[in-house]
């Protein structure tokens, strides 16, 4: 296979992205029920209501009894009930066709799951088993994310599973690993309410969770101090009390300046220190190194600027400390999550009453899809696939020999760099759009061409989707039931509202029919969602993840349950009625790993402090490149936007990728606010429209990513990955911006979703 | 008060005196004039009087009164005869077609339409029957002829028993229908638009639609009865009938149904607006973007004087200029003394902006007691 | 079918964040479905994120009704200010340039104004306006004044406002300060001179210094 089947123009006229009908006038349709569920977009999960008539989701009604957002919505949760009905919803299996008019022509389903097997079988027979790679999602249920994984690993006999949680949540997991030996927020946003101060790094909580804002400025109005840290003066920095004007790639060097400063002042609590944590002596003289005036120097944020935060934060009382992408997506990404956590160990608060800590995850199912297998080197239960008791008690559920189980596979990017070698030769995707999300996904979109098969699974045609052999027709989210756990750890309950339409399957029949279809169907014959959890549940007992005491009930009469939860009583093995954990680390609590030895996920029971290395980013500012380029969402869009681009409205509030960009550099580079400007990398260049303002540093540049194509903003962005977690550098990298001759030539071709 | 209610009672009394003298000279002294329905002829005459009444009480209103006068001076100047062809063009598109209430929706315009022209159609009908400017008579020599007789004058002769026969001696109940339809569908509007179940009232929205039912009803029950059962009821019919048109006559001029002659003063308005536009555009003192014509914000300047609104910005003077560059002659002049200079955007970004402005200052004297960069 | 007393509707636009939820649901609203009444627009965006949004205050006198030549704009007795009556409006937009705070608008397709009327639809049964309903910030809040005082100790609500000499008295109210300087109304005009900032520190005992926080930074 060596390029797209037509035309991508041509794919796009028949496949869209096409904007959703306009709905005025509608005002006379009255609901047959309304459905409990939750927002399909990020990790909040807001709690929602779906109108549903004729097997048809036509509106939306807040949810208000639904304690995490009480009714609140962002724009994506107003208007998230469009996507259903949509013309572009695939309907049918498409196999690639290049004479059919959009480059693929409508099969039966049944036919494209004997194909897509038979291949798999050639291409195994041939290769081996490990030349077939397979691709998740963290937006998909816990269900579907269990059972790709098992699917990899029992049916397919691959190690080559992983999913797009990589380009999300993997620095905050791997940080809260190393340090606390789980990985999850210590607390509910509830908690935040009556705390000191809450920093933020590196979360534009406006646009990127939204509701989590109504928290912040709750406990603002009962005195809390807020300090934000962020290159750019996001909508929650224009009033907070304490603003740092953070040089991208450089949040490591601010946390440890920060904490040295700390230190100096004894504003931390030694105390604590001792009693639950290790390893602060190595810490402390990692900080030394970074005296206020480096730190300012090497974070372009101002001294004074420093110590007030080191003040505020020091001699505080209760205080939250809220961290997301902008300190993630970095070469170095872990370090900053590090960086973080020891500030936090240091004041000796976490576990106590007000007093938090914790990532807030950016897709849907951004903490259940990274729990439960579908990362490479995990299984379910957040247990690791490299341990032998993990793999034997997994084995046991699935009713395989541990032998049989592959070992850890390799992160989504490094499968590319496996395709590109020729070492992977088929892949199966469910809920992953690289050719979007991907950074330099002009390398991507290449790899994709030199596979034998790829086989998509998903609701739209995506752009990822336009070089598949064979698409199979999956389901939305409000087409089937399952679990996600959002942003506090909370499981909740995704409810169906409405069946697939036409030939389109649950997801978990299709992976279920081509396990069949292969001849290997023991293990994937599931009738429901429900008996998949019920799997689930024993596959996670024992684990740091525990879901084995949760159940589809338990979930609806509680509005969630806070994982842990255990069947049976860590402590006795006597069953219980176990509802939960919301609070996890506070001191004196019992967990199976420390045994009663202490409040954190070790042996001991003690936290770890980790010395959190600054590193210049890969790919920084140079005389050649001297601009910092940042990459984030806008509050109207999604991810890689398969769903959010196809809807109107949220097109409209915001319809295309601009580069922001701050007066003072603008007017040094001609450029005026509406003006076509390119920005390059070494990678690549893009051609956007410029957005002058004085909200950003001057500089650094930011563009939204949602994009495809010629307004990819991951065209630019490097492929340079943390170490351990294996995240890649979104955040920051050298680029040079310059005024365009003129509109670029998508400009007369696309609409602006497109 | 007083005063304009007299002022309003003697242009009441002066149009129904006029439409009494038109209908005795009309019926030619009352000779064709038809005693039965001297019911209706008073209640028309009430309703004449009601309607002017309250036209003349609502245009003392200083904003329509600057309206209708502004109305006018475009419609008698010069400039009319330039916006003649705009004027015919909104007159048929707006309101005789209704455009923009299909614009609302379809099933909308053709509800208005409907009733809109079956209830033309029936006063155009009934109207001059009633007063006696209208009577048929046999032509003598031709008893297959009628001859319509209009104000007492011979106007085209037709044969008893032709398909023109047929249309005209049963108008009325083309008009029913037409009426009965456009009220259906207003019904069924009303009863499932949740919008409109919210807002709508039972003497606006429910009562003009259940009068218009039971007139057109009533009416079509005298034709069933006189023509398929020998008349059978027919006295009862026709008070009932009767009831219903005399009760709608009298709520003319103070329920919905006033809008029918309020309404087309938009066609003034429209031709005002557009004169005004041509004679230049008012700029906001703030953002310096225009955002209204000139004149239309001059009237609406003055309109809200007379109806006692404070919206100068006096107050305001010797501050601004304090803060603005030192009172030069420049800003002087650009600055805003009446709040109206101001556009809407611009108002609703000084609404914010006062806000937090406030919360500015309530933070002043906390942050002047702390020693900065204390630490 | 009214809009019960005790529920009033309290707006803070310092805590807004521009998301634009309330245009999205406003939209959703079945009195004008499709349109949204809200305004949400940036105070500036070229020197400020600051965004204001704006819902019809529902004066107690307005001037929307009082200059409307048609009489086609009442206040019920709830003291709700409804959209224009459909059979009235002859789209002259006298109110559009009167009212105050800059809510209703003309949509000249329809010859006809439509403005913010508090979702009749939902707040008449007791329900809240979609807006407050979703708003992430809570910039806007339906409830009663009980719960607004006891969840917002820094605030207090106020319904007076100033333009110029004029004093007008609505039913929704803004949030201010609740210590000194105590305002007992919000002056609008007063802002005449104010721009949007940068950054506008809203508690902030923390002192800056410079106004903008990227006046270091070299390019």
């Amino acid at each position: 296979m060596a390029t797209l089947p037509t035309e991508e123009i041509n794919t796009i006229h028949e496949y869209g992205p096409h904007r959703s009908a306009p709905i005025r006038g509608k005002t006379t349709d009255e609901p047959e029920r309304l459905v409990k569920t939750h927002c399909c977009f990020c990790g909040q999960q807001c709690g929602i209501q779906l109108k549903v008539k004729n097997n048809t989701v036509i509106g939306l009604e807040p949810w208000e009894d639904f304690p995490f957002n009480r009714g609140m919505l962002c724009p994506k949760g107003v208007k998230r009930y469009l996507q259903g009905s949509h013309p572009d919803r695939l309907k049918t299996a498409l196999a690639r066709d290049p004479s059919a008019p959009g480059g693929f022509r409508p099969i039966p389903y049944a036919e494209a799951i004997e194909k897509v097997a038979s291949e798999i079988k050639r291409i195994q027979e041939k290769y081996g088993n490990g030349a077939i790679g397979v691709l998740g999602g963290a937006s998909l249920s816990t269900e579907k994310a269990y059972l790709l994984g098992k699917f990899a690993r029992v049916c397919l006999k691959t190690p080559f599973i992983d999913y797009n949680g990589r380009l999300c949540m993997v620095s905050a997991g791997a940080g809260n690993k190393k340090a606390f030996g789980i990985d999850r927020v210590s607390s509910p946003w509830a908690d935040m309410i009556g705390t000191e101060v809450i920093w933020v790094a590196g979360s534009n909580i406006a646009e990127c969770s939204p509701i989590t804002t109504n928290y912040i400025w709750q406990a603002r109005e009962q005195g809390a101090k807020i300090i934000i840290q962020d290159p750019r003066i996001t909508p929650a920095a224009r009033t907070c009390d304490l603003y740092l004007p953070v040089k991208p790639g450089r949040d490591a060097a601010l946390f440890a300046g920060v904490l040295n400063f700390m230190i100096e002042h004894d504003w931390i609590d030694r105390e604590y220190i001792d009693t639950y944590t290790v390893g602060f002596e190595r810490v402390e003289e990692y900080c030394r190194a970074w005296p206020m005036a480096r730190t300012a120097e090497v974070t372009g944020v101002p001294e004074r600027s420093l110590r007030e935060a080191a003040e505020l934060w020091g001699k505080a009382k209760t205080s939250f400390f809220l961290h997301a992408r902008g300190i993630e997506h970095h070469s170095n990404g872990v370090d900053n999550v590090l960086g973080t956590i020891n500030l936090v160990l240091a004041s000796g608060r976490l576990g106590k009453p007000k007093s938090g800590y914790g990532t807030i995850v950016g897709q849907a199912n951004g903490q259940g899809g990274r729990e439960h297998g579908q990362k490479c080197d995990q299984l379910p239960g957040s247990r690791d696939i490299s341990i032998p008791e993990h793999r034997k008690y997994v084995a046991s559920v699935w009713g395989i020999d541990e032998k049989d189980m592959p070992g850890p596979g390799v992160d989504a990017y490094e499968m590319f760099r496996k395709i590109d070698k020729g070492e992977i030769k088929a892949l199966i995707a469910m809920c992953f759009n690289p050719v979007v999300s991907l950074p330099d996904n002009t390398y991507v979109a290449r790899a994709l061409d030199m596979l034998e098969l790829f086989v998509p699974i998903d609701f739209f045609l995506t752009e990822t989707g336009r070089h598949a052999n064979y698409v199979l027709p999956g389901s939305l989210q409000e087409e089937d039931e399952g679990t996600v756990t959002q942003v506090e750890g909370r499981v909740i309950k995704i409810n169906r509202a409405v069946d697939c339409p036409g030939e389109a399957r649950r997801d978990w029949i299709i992976i279920g029919d081509i396990a069949k279809a292969l001849g290997r169907p023991k293990g994937f014959t599931f009738k429901s969602s429900r008996e998949i959890f019920e799997e689930l549940r024993i596959a996670s007992k024992g684990g740091v993840a525990d879901y084995s005491g949760i159940t589809y009930e338990k979930i609806e009469e509680n509005m969630g349950v806070f994982w842990p939860c255990y069947s049976h009583d860590p402590k006795t093995g006597e069953p219980i009625d176990h509802l939960g954990t919301p609070r996890i680390f506070v001191p004196g609590s019992y967990n199976p790993v420390a045994k009663g030895k202490g409040p954190f996920y070790f042996p001991d029971g003690k936290a770890r402090f980790n010395v959190a290395e600054y590193r210049t980013p890969v790919d920084d500012a140079s005389t050649e490149y001297p601009l910092y380029l940042t990459t984030g969402r806008v509050v109207s869009h999604y991810l890689s936007g398969t769903q959010t681009r196809r809807i109107g409205p949220l097109v409209k509030q915001y319809p295309e990728p601009r580069i922001e960009i701050h007066s003072r550099l603008a007017e040094k580079l001609g450029i005026a606010d509406g003006d076509w400007a390119v920005c390059e990398t070494r990678r690549g260049a893009l051609t956007l429209r410029a957005q002058v303002v004085t909200t950003i540093r001057p500089d650094t540049i930011f563009i939204p990513y949602h994009w495809p194509g010629d307004k990819s903003a991951n065209r630019l962005t490097v492929a340079s990955q943390d170490p351990i977690s294996r995240i890649p550098q979104y955040k920051v990298c050298a680029c040079r911006v310059r005024k365009a001759e003129g509109a670029p030539a998508y400009a007369a071709v696309l609409e602006p979703q497109q | 008060m007083a005063h304009e209610r007299v002022r309003a009672i003697v242009v009441g009394v002066i149009v129904a005196g006029c439409l009494a003298v038109l209908i005795v000279l009309g019926s030619r002294s009352l000779t064709h004039f038809d005693a039965a329905l001297v019911g209706y002829t008073f209640a028309t005459l009430f309703a004449a009087f009601g309607i002017a009444y309250r036209y003349a009480m609502w245009l003392q209103r200083p904003p329509s009164r600057m309206y209708w006068r502004r109305g006018w001076q475009v419609l008698v100047s010069s400039a009319a005869l330039q916006r003649i062809a705009s004027g015919i063009r909104r007159a048929v598109v707006d309101v005789a077609g209704n455009r923009f209430i299909f614009q609302r929706g379809f099933l909308r315009g053709a509800a208005h339409m409907s009733i809109m022209w079956g209830c033309i159609l029936a006063a155009a009908i009934t109207f001059p029957l009633v007063w006696g400017w209208i009577h048929f008579e046999t032509m003598p020599g031709h008893l297959n002829t009628y001859r319509t007789v209009v104000f007492g004058f011979p106007a085209g002769e037709f044969q008893i028993g032709g398909i023109l026969s047929f249309l005209i001696f049963h108008g009325l109940v083309w008009a029913s229908i037409l009426v009965l339809a456009g009220v259906m569908l207003a019904f069924r509007r009303r009863m499932i638009d949740h919008g409109a179940a919210a807002t709508q009232q039972f003497g606006e929205d429910v009562l003009p639609l259940v009068l218009l039912c039971a007139i057109s009803i009533t009416g079509m029950m005298l034709t069933v009865s006189y023509t398929w059962m020998r008349g059978y009821a027919y006295g009862f019919l026709a008070i009932l009938h009767a009831i219903t048109v005399i009760f709608t006559l009298l709520w003319l001029p103070f329920g919905k149904f006033f809008h029918i002659f309020q309404r087309p003063a938009q066609l003034g308005v429209a031709l005002y607006k557009e004169e005004a536009e041509q004679a230049g555009q008012a700029k906001c003192k703030r953002c310096k973007k225009p955002y209204a014509s000139a004149a239309v914000v001059r009237d609406l300047t003055t309109v809200e004087r007379e109806l006692g609104f404070r919206y100068e910005m006096t107050a305001l003077g010797p501050k601004s200029a304090d803060k603005e560059g030192k009172g030069t002659g420049k800003n002087r002049s650009s600055r805003a003394d009446h709040y109206q200079q101001i556009c809407p955007p611009c108002r609703r970004a000084l609404f914010g902006l006062a806000q937090s402005a406030l919360w500015s200052q309530a933070i002043e004297p906390e942050r002047e007691t702390r020693e900065p960069g204390a630490a | 079918m009214a809009v019960p007393g005790h529920l009033e509707f309290f707006v803070d636009p310092s805590r807004c964040i521009g998301c634009q939820s309330c245009v999205q649901a406003c939209s959703e609203c079945d009195t004008h479905h499709g349109e949204a009444m809200i305004h949400l627009e940036y105070a500036d965006r070229a020197t400020s994120i600051q965004t204001v949004p704006v819902i019809c205050m529902h004066c107690e006198q307005p001037t929307c009704a009082e200059v409307c030549p048609a009489d086609a704009i009442k206040r019920t007795s709830d003291g709700v200010v409804q959209s224009a009556r459909k059979p009235r409006c002859i789209a002259c937009g006298n109110c559009v340039l009167a009212c105050p705070f800059g809510v209703p608008e003309l949509y000249n397709d329809q010859l006809l104004m439509m403005k913010c009327d508090m979702c009749y639809d939902r707040s008449s049964v007791g329900k809240k306006p979609m807006c407050a309903t979703v708003c992430p910030s809570q910039a806007l809040f339906f409830g009663t004044r009980e719960e607004i005082l006891s969840i917002r100790p820094q605030s207090m609500p106020t319904n007076r406002f100033r333009f110029g000499d004029q004093t007008i008295t609505t039913r929704v109210n803004v949030m201010v300060p609740r210590k000194k300087p105590r305002p007992l109304l919000l002056d609008v005009t007063s802002a005449m001179n104010e721009r949007p900032q940068n950054r506008t520190l809203r508690l902030g005992v923390v002192d800056q210094g410079e106004p903008d926080p990227f006046a270091e930074v070299k390019i």
